[in-house]
């Protein structure tokens, strides 16, 4: 749009330049060919025997000369001293000058009726006398003369105007159309595209722009991949030693003799469990940020599978603390990144058992949604107060009244894994408003995404 | 039964060693594939229990070889990655199970168990759990040594719940294993065929009902 402002001026300037190009000349010749026929005129001009002067055309030539002119032309004779002697009265005298004898001068004079003349005034010398001859043209003639062509120049100008502005237009978003699909790919890969964009598919003048940004992707992938690699050589040099002083913690609180002793034992172990778990779950957020930036870790994944196995694996644990652990399984298959998910409905799991007391119901759903699916677990455990919902998500954020464990990271992690696969997290109570319920909804957008 | 740890840790093989000794089982560690390989052609053994993350070959590597050589020795793998890949790996190399670390010691006591029972059974025709003893040939039960009386649908459910002992079994598949007979059966079936076998098991194994997904049959904890 800014260049249009400019361009349009200068269009503009054309047609003006154009305008005065074609009328300069047009009326220079114009006014040569009245002054052409003043000379014609003044050659017939006679003394006559009482002293007067006459001017007589003959009728051929008055009609060929009409014909050339247009129309008949007006004539009139002047004395030097601008005296009116003979011929049309209606056209205004020279003004008395000096110039010698072969002298025109033009001017434009308005008459009385609304019409305007063009009018030459013709010095010579018809034997002794210096006289002036007059001729006198309406413009109005010319005019009609002239307005077709100016009339057409000035078209053709407009006309072209248009043009090149409609070009320019289409040139301009044709030219931008490549820049601008290439905008609407980066946009739609968001945040997880490392993969290398398609050069081959890139207009020309895009190929150096686009080899600059694969250069870029190349490096950040690169970097992504070898912190996937840390964050796993990490996990392992990390759970080693825990499960060694785990289990041997473990037999020596089964081992120990004293009371005490294995009361000392068995916080120490349980210390230590939480220490693995927060380690694995700060592992969790690490790698969940790096891998789901890949395409490729997404694939198709049978949520019911999940739900049965994290039933199936959290069960001892819902039985020691006597809680009905179950699942209301229906098919549903979403995409995602499989390990993900299953952190992911661990840690609802996981939580749900640890806030409901004994003797309470946790129970895992999943199911077709919309065009998707959803998964939610459900307890009937204390719940968590609408004004604190929103905070809960937060890292490292507790719930009041949480007891001295948990890490306040499983909610986060849900989160960050429920942003990565696009969809919607939903917390809220259970059944007859008691407990909770977090459901997580998988939209039509991301089974489609394979497409 | 006898188990062969290949760990390189102190810690975590030391405490393994004295952790299912505790359960009853005997116990040998090395600390590397190659002498897992020696000690496996050397002596036999009911179960290896494989880490990863070992100093030379690693474990995944080890597996693979021991069934390239026809070896179908239970393997447990432990592991301290949670990669997805590592799981899928283990067992497609022929792993049978795999744990990952941190753990608990009766878990893996348990698993160890529950391994020897599956690969016993498909050579011995026989399954022991607990008190509880199946004969698969002859499909009959005794209980401490004496006949327990259980129709064939009945006996259909307990061996299905039995090979899998320690595992979630599906209802689905409980019904499939009673329904071949004859007329159309509900689910609800398998709850009557379930709660006739927990009175006749009485206290020597609990078969627990998991909502929404099957029944998980349970040696009595020791």
């Amino acid at each position: 749009m800014l260049l249009l402002v400019p361009l349009g001026g200068l269009l503009l300037l054309a047609v003006l330049f154009d305008y005065l190009v074609v009328v300069g000349p047009m009326r220079s010749t114009f006014d040569r060919s009245l002054a052409d026929a003043a000379v014609v005129f003044a050659a017939y001009v006679r003394e006559t025997p009482d002293g007067g002067v006459a001017m007589t055309l003959p009728e051929p030539l008055a009609r060929q000369l009409a014909e050339v002119q247009g129309t008949r032309p007006r004539v009139a004779l002047f004395g030097a001293d601008g005296r009116y002697l003979t011929g049309d009265a209606g056209l205004p005298a020279p003004s008395a000058g000096s110039a010698g004898s072969g002298a025109f001068s033009f001017a434009t004079a308005a008459l009385g009726n609304e019409e305007r003349l063009r009018v030459v005034w013709y010095r010579f010398e018809a034997g002794p006398r210096a006289l002036v001859l007059a001729v006198g043209e309406p413009l109005g003639d010319r005019e009609d003369a002239t307005r077709p062509l100016v009339t057409a120049t000035l078209t053709l100008d407009v006309l072209q105007l248009v043009a090149v502005v409609a070009l320019v237009l289409i040139g301009v978003r044709q030219g931008l159309r490549p820049l601008l699909e290439f905008r609407d790919e980066l946009t739609r890969r968001q945040d997880r595209g490392l993969e290398p964009l398609d050069e081959s598919r890139a207009p020309q003048e895009l190929k150096p722009l686009v080899a600059a940004l694969n250069g870029l992707l190349a490096r950040m992938q690169a970097t992504a991949e070898s912190q996937q690699k840390f964050v796993a050589d990490a996990a392992h040099q990390l759970r080693t030693p825990l499960a060694g002083m785990q289990a041997q913690l473990e037999l020596l609180e089964r081992d120990a003799q004293a009371l005490p002793v294995r009361d000392q034992v068995r916080a120490v172990r349980e210390g230590l469990k939480r220490l693995a778990h927060t380690a694995h779950q700060l592992l969790t957020l690490a790698r969940a940020e790096g891998s789901a930036t890949l395409e490729r870790d997404f694939a198709a994944v049978d949520l019911r599978a999940l739900a049965e196995e994290a039933v199936a694996q959290y069960l001892d644990r819902a039985l020691g603390k006597h809680i009905d652990l179950g699942a209301e399984a229906a098919a549903a298959e979403v995409r995602g990144v499989e390990w993900l998910l299953r952190e992911l409905l661990g840690n609802l799991v996981d939580n749900a058992l640890h806030y409901t007391p004994a003797g309470g119901i946790v129970t895992v759903r999943t199911g077709p949604c919309g065009d998707g699916a959803f998964l939610e677990v459900e307890d009937d455990g204390p719940g968590i107060p609408p004004e604190e919902r929103p905070r809960v998500l937060e890292r490292f954020h507790r719930a009041p009244g949480a007891g001295g464990t948990g890490s306040g990271l499983g909610l986060a992690i849900v989160s960050d894994i429920v942003a990565l696969h696009g969809a919607r997290l939903d917390l809220g109570a259970g059944a007859g408003g008691r407990g909770t319920r977090v459901r997580v909804e998988f939209g039509v957008g991301e089974s489609a995404r394979e497409a | 039964m006898r188990i062969l740890i290949v760990e390189d840790d102190e810690l975590v093989a030391d405490a393994l060693k004295r952790g299912l000794e505790g359960s009853g089982f005997a116990v040998d560690r090395v600390g590397s594939a190659e002498s897992a390989e020696a000690a496996l052609s050397a002596e036999e053994f009911d179960l290896a229990l494989v880490d990863i993350g070992l100093p030379k070959t690693d474990g995944l590597t080890l597996v693979r070889k021991l069934r390239r050589a026809g070896n179908d020795l239970p393997v447990l793998i432990l592991t301290a990655r949670d990669a997805l890949a590592d799981r899928v790996d283990a067992l497609d190399l022929g792993a049978d199970d795999y744990l990952t670390k941190p753990f608990e010691l009766p878990e893996v006591a348990a698993r160890c168990r529950a391994l020897i029972r599956r690969t016993r059974s498909a050579t011995s025709a026989e399954l022991h759990i607990g008190r509880l003893t199946l004969d698969l040939k002859s499909r009959t039960a005794t209980l401490g040594g004496a006949p327990l009386e259980v129709t064939r649908r009945e006996w259909s459910i307990l061996e299905c719940l039995a090979l899998d002992a320690g595992r979630v079994v599906r209802k689905e598949k409980l019904l499939r294993a009673i329904a071949s007979w004859d007329e159309e059966l509900t689910p609800n079936a398998v709850e009557v065929y379930v709660s006739r076998l927990r009175a006749k098991l009485g206290e020597a194994v609990s078969i627990r009902t998991v909502r929404g997904l099957g029944y998980r049959l349970d040696e009595p904890a020791a």
